[in-house]
């Protein structure tokens, strides 16, 4: 009944709901993009004292990144982001391990409820806490006094030291749950081979299961990183104006003075470095993978 | 041609190509009304993509398919009216088994009632009675495989597609299932496409089998036919085992061909109405393991070869025996029971006999 | 035997490492607590005794009932919002190919990276460069984008682990692509779409830095509200707010943990 076969181009692969799918995202990329144009062209406008209207165009926003205020703030952003980073790290890889590998499901669930719940009370709440927590009539000082410890009041709150304290507990739940999802995925069969071979518990962590999670070590403390430097209300309340990182300039300069053009430069400087960081991890992770895959 | 019905699936030269890749070469075939064909191959031959520009799933690059005398080849896969069973089921795990099963007549606007009657029905005839309001996940993955042949049989399609249905399955089960099949299909008279890579499943079960090769059909013919008579080299050894022996030059002699191998061997078979042999002509001779025997002393026999034991492995009703014959190279002998283990041990030097009568002999 | 000492030895240490971190990490939320329930106006460990007086300040002082309400309506807005977009998103990413993809996906996922007061910033000088201020729209998108990528992720995942032949499967049945998606895919979505809306809820009713850019005294958010008064006040009304909502994540954590399972909201068994 059919002759001869009819050969045609083959149609394309039908997409449906393409539009209905694609123009809500493609707004919201819009959105933020001129957000940050926004961010950008302020940069490079003349600050006018006492006027929100920027004038003409100028560079020398900038320059003004090279006053030695300017880089000691930066300087001190760095390393309290270093700090934070390498402190988060330490302290939630035996919490992840222990999500991970406790064996009852209670204890899995009770350590995930509390090293994951904090991330969902706030910045505000959590900063608060510390307040109260280092205050010189705070909880560590009224616990050091009463076991006969102290004398004065340490000083703890206002200081480096204290929104080193603060920041690594908010950072912990983000590193835990990239960390348990790196330990999540290292085959405990590996693991089962190691000990096999002879390799006690120590061993088969050191050759195993650490190399298997370091691409997650890796991007975690990245992020950590990134995220640190960009932390604001615990330098704010924490820090209380004695410990300045770029986001309390940024306010400084944003919401205070008014200065625009200076805010949004120094915004912008706070955005590379965070994407510097990232960047410059890419490679590093990505050859971690590698090796481990051919491993 | 002879009047038959018009037939359920024709395949009209098509092509896919993925990329690179040719998974499909301008194939063509005919699926008979109510038939079940078997699609059988290597892995990665093209018999899911086959299976899928059937159902619609894939476009063909080229060509066009009939479906029930309609060229479906630009109709979307829901509207095809295919019933087709995947390999892992893909049951879906959010309803229970009747709203599983029911799922297609919803689809189709069925009334309430008429669809709890359909729905019992094809479940009776998977033997899951009982279990319509069982969750997914709390099947037997028997059972599973069970709700998806309801689910594609309650929609009477116009041909059923199987995807390797049963290598989920151990291999008990699968023996039963493969049964079950056999006995669903006679009952409910689907022209079915079977696809699966077990040769033995599909010597039992089908109809007819298409034999594919890098997407290309190697031979359609019936389970015996494709065992006595395969048509290439590719079908010969794909289908059960068989000895392939060196090429020979083959004359006549009177009744008998003879064939001339190499390292001074002669072997003798009886004339046959084959004109692919013709005088003088390099061949290649196929022989099954069940048409190689132990000859015992100097009892006379057709082709007589000695050779030496290498290894048996014992199946149960029967021994594979492996022997080096010299310059016909390894042989594989099928011999009934297991004594022989013990009557030629490793090593011996034994006599068999090669029927060249049941040989497959195809030309250069 | 000795063996088994040094076995037994260091996961005991082990162990109260563990428990010692987590106490560093819940201790700030039990001298909240604590602080909250102390009668005294200034700070005092251990209280001196049991009070509410706190709480009802905190209830009734005008500037938090405000600051809740509005807290409600932009993470209801952006939350939903943020649902709607990121489901569609992910479906996107993880079905078709388009050009400009990679460009789409690496901007709706940078909110993670941006300063949180870069993205609030450039909102707020957007806001003021389209004349409509600081108003509930500005919030609202602000929000959206910062919890875009949480829903993405967690739609995505979900999406990942569907198993395409069960849309097949209803296609096959003949089902319609509109069908396809309403009986089969959103179905199978939905604990993951779930998830996502409850992370893109909780960080919007919390979010901060990026609010304190965009928001006026007319449409500020509760932390907004909260960073005000502790810069003005000292007493422990914020121990009670925060006390209020301490508790109330951790409900909603216990909750989301046994119908959703948390590991699998935050995709920590996720390929
Ligand atoms: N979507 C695809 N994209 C690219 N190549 C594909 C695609 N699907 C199949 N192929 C290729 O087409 C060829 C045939 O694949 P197909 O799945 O049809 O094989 P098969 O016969 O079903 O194999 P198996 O028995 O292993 O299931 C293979 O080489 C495969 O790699
Ligand atoms: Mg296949």
């Amino acid at each position: 009944m059919i002759a001869s076969a009819r050969w045609r181009a083959a149609p394309a692969r039908p997409r449906p709901f393409f539009l209905w799918l694609f123009l809500p995202s493609l707004a919201a990329a819009l959105l933020f993009v001129a957000a940050l144009c926004e961010v950008a062209q302020y940069a490079f406008r003349v600050f006018t004292p006492g006027s929100l209207e920027a004038g003409g165009f100028t560079l020398e926003n900038f320059a003004r990144l090279a006053r030695p205020i300017y880089l000691s703030v930066l300087a001190d952003t760095l390393l309290i982001s270093l700090a934070t980073a390498l402190f988060t790290l330490l302290l939630s890889y035996p919490v992840a391990y222990a999500m991970v590998r406790a064996k009852s499901d209670f204890v899995r669930s009770l350590i995930m409820l509390l090293a994951v719940t904090p991330l969902f009370t706030g910045e505000i709440v959590r900063t608060y806490a510390w307040i109260l927590v280092l205050g010189s009539n705070g909880f560590v000082n009224s616990v050091l006094k009463a076991a006969g410890l102290v004398n004065a009041p340490l000083t703890m709150l206002y200081t480096r030291f204290g929104v080193i304290v603060a920041l690594v507990q908010f950072s912990m739940p983000v590193m835990i749950i990239i960390l348990a999802a790196a330990l999540a995925h290292v085959d405990r069969n590996c693991e089962r081979a190691a000990a096999n071979l002879g390799a006690g518990p120590a061993k088969v962590f050191r050759h195993v299961t650490l190399p298997l999670t370091l691409p997650g070590i890796v991007s975690g403390t990245v992020v950590i990183f990134a995220w640190t430097m960009s932390a604001f209300s615990t330098p704010q309340l924490v820090g209380g104006g004695k410990v300045l990182m770029i986001s309390n300039l940024v306010y400084l300069q944003g919401l205070s003075s008014f200065n625009f053009p200076f805010a949004a430069v120094l915004s912008l400087l706070a955005l590379a470095v965070a994407i510097g960081a990232l960047g410059s991890m890419r490679p590093f992770v990505s050859r971690l993978e590698r090796k481990a895959a051919v491993n | 041609m002879k009047g038959e019905a018009s037939p359920a699936v024709e395949l009209i030269k098509v092509s896919k190509s993925f990329d690179a890749v040719q998974a499909v070469r301008e194939l063509s075939l005919t699926i008979r009304q109510g038939e079940l064909l078997t699609l059988l191959g290597p892995s990665g031959c093209g018999k899911t993509t086959l299976l899928n520009m059937l159902a619609g799933f894939e476009v063909p690059s080229a060509g066009s398919i009939v479906i029930g005398g309609r060229d479906v080849t630009a109709v979307p896969p829901y509207r095809r009216n295919t019933g087709m069973v995947f390999q892992n089921y893909a049951l879906f795990p959010h309803m229970n088994v009747f709203d599983n099963v029911a799922f297609g007549l919803r689809m189709r606007k069925m009334a309430k009632f008429e669809m709890a009657r359909a729905v019992g029905h094809a479940l009776e005839m998977v033997k899951l009675e009982g279990l319509a309001s069982r969750r997914i996940r709390q099947l037997s993955g028997g059972q599973q495989q069970r709700v998806a042949l309801a689910r594609a049989i309650v929609i009477e399609p116009k041909v059923l597609l199987l995807d390797e249905p049963l290598s989920a399955l151990d291999r008990n089960l699968r023996g039963a299932m493969q049964v079950e099949l056999r006995e669903l299909h006679e009952r409910t008279g689907l022209t079915t496409l079977f696809v699966t890579h077990d040769q033995e499943e599909a010597l039992g079960l089908s109809d007819r089998i298409v034999v594919m090769s890098r997407g290309e059909i190697q031979q359609v013919a019936t389970p015996l036919e494709l065992y006595r008579l395969p048509a290439n080299g590719f079908v010969a050894s794909f289908i059960g085992e068989i000895n392939r022996l060196p090429p020979a030059r083959c004359r006549t002699e009177g009744n008998d061909v003879v064939f001339e191998i190499a390292g001074g061997i002669v072997l003798r078979a009886r004339k046959r109405n084959q004109p692919t042999i013709g005088a003088g002509q390099e061949t290649h001779l196929f022989v099954r393991p069940e048409h190689l025997t132990l000859v015992e002393g100097d009892r006379p026999a057709p082709n007589r070869v000695s050779c030496r034991v290498t290894a048996h492995l014992y199946q149960g009703a029967y021994t594979l025996t492996r022997v080096d014959a010299g310059p016909l190279g390894n042989l594989q002998l099928r011999v009934l029971g297991g004594e022989v283990i013990a009557a030629a041990p490793i090593g011996s030097q034994i006599k068999i006999s090669i029927d060249l009568d049941k040989a497959v002999i195809l030309a250069g | 035997m000795n063996a088994w000492l040094a076995t037994r030895l260091s996961a005991g240490l082990f162990w109260s490492a563990v428990a010692l971190i987590l106490g560093y990490m819940t201790i700030p939320a039990l001298v909240v607590l604590m602080t909250s329930v102390s009668p005294s106006e200034l700070l005092e460990f251990p209280p001196s005794g049991f009070s509410l007086r706190w709480y009802e300040r905190a209830l009734t002082y005008p500037d938090f009932q405000g600051a809740f309400v509005n807290g409600l309506i932009v993470t209801a807005f952006a939350s939903s919002l943020s649902l709607l977009i990121g489901s569609a998103f992910a479906y996107l990413v993880e079905r078709y190919t388009f050009g400009g993809r990679v460009a789409l996906e690496a901007i709706l996922a940078s909110p993670l990276i941006v300063p949180h007061f870069t993205t609030g910033f450039g909102f707020l000088l957007l806001g003021a460069n389209l004349r409509i201020g600081q108003s509930y729209a500005v919030v609202v998108a602000t929000h959206v984008l910062l919890t875009l990528p949480f829903v993405t992720r967690s739609v995505y995942v979900s999406l990942r682990n569907l198993d395409p032949a069960l849309e097949r499967a209803a296609t096959n049945l003949g089902a319609s692509p509109l069908q396809v998606l309403r009986r089969v895919t959103l179905p199978l979505l939905l604990p993951g779409m779930a998830g996502g809306w409850l992370v893109a809820a909780m960080l919007s009713l919390t979010e901060f830095t990026a609010s304190l850019y965009v928001t006026a005294q007319r449409t500020q958010t509760l932390p907004v509200a909260m960073y005000t008064y502790v810069r003005e006040y000292t007493d422990p009304t914020i121990a009670a707010i925060s006390a209020l909502l301490i508790t109330f994540t951790t409900i909603l954590m216990l909750i989301a943990n046994r119908y959703l399972g948390l590991r699998r909201i935050l995709a920590i068994d996720a390929h």
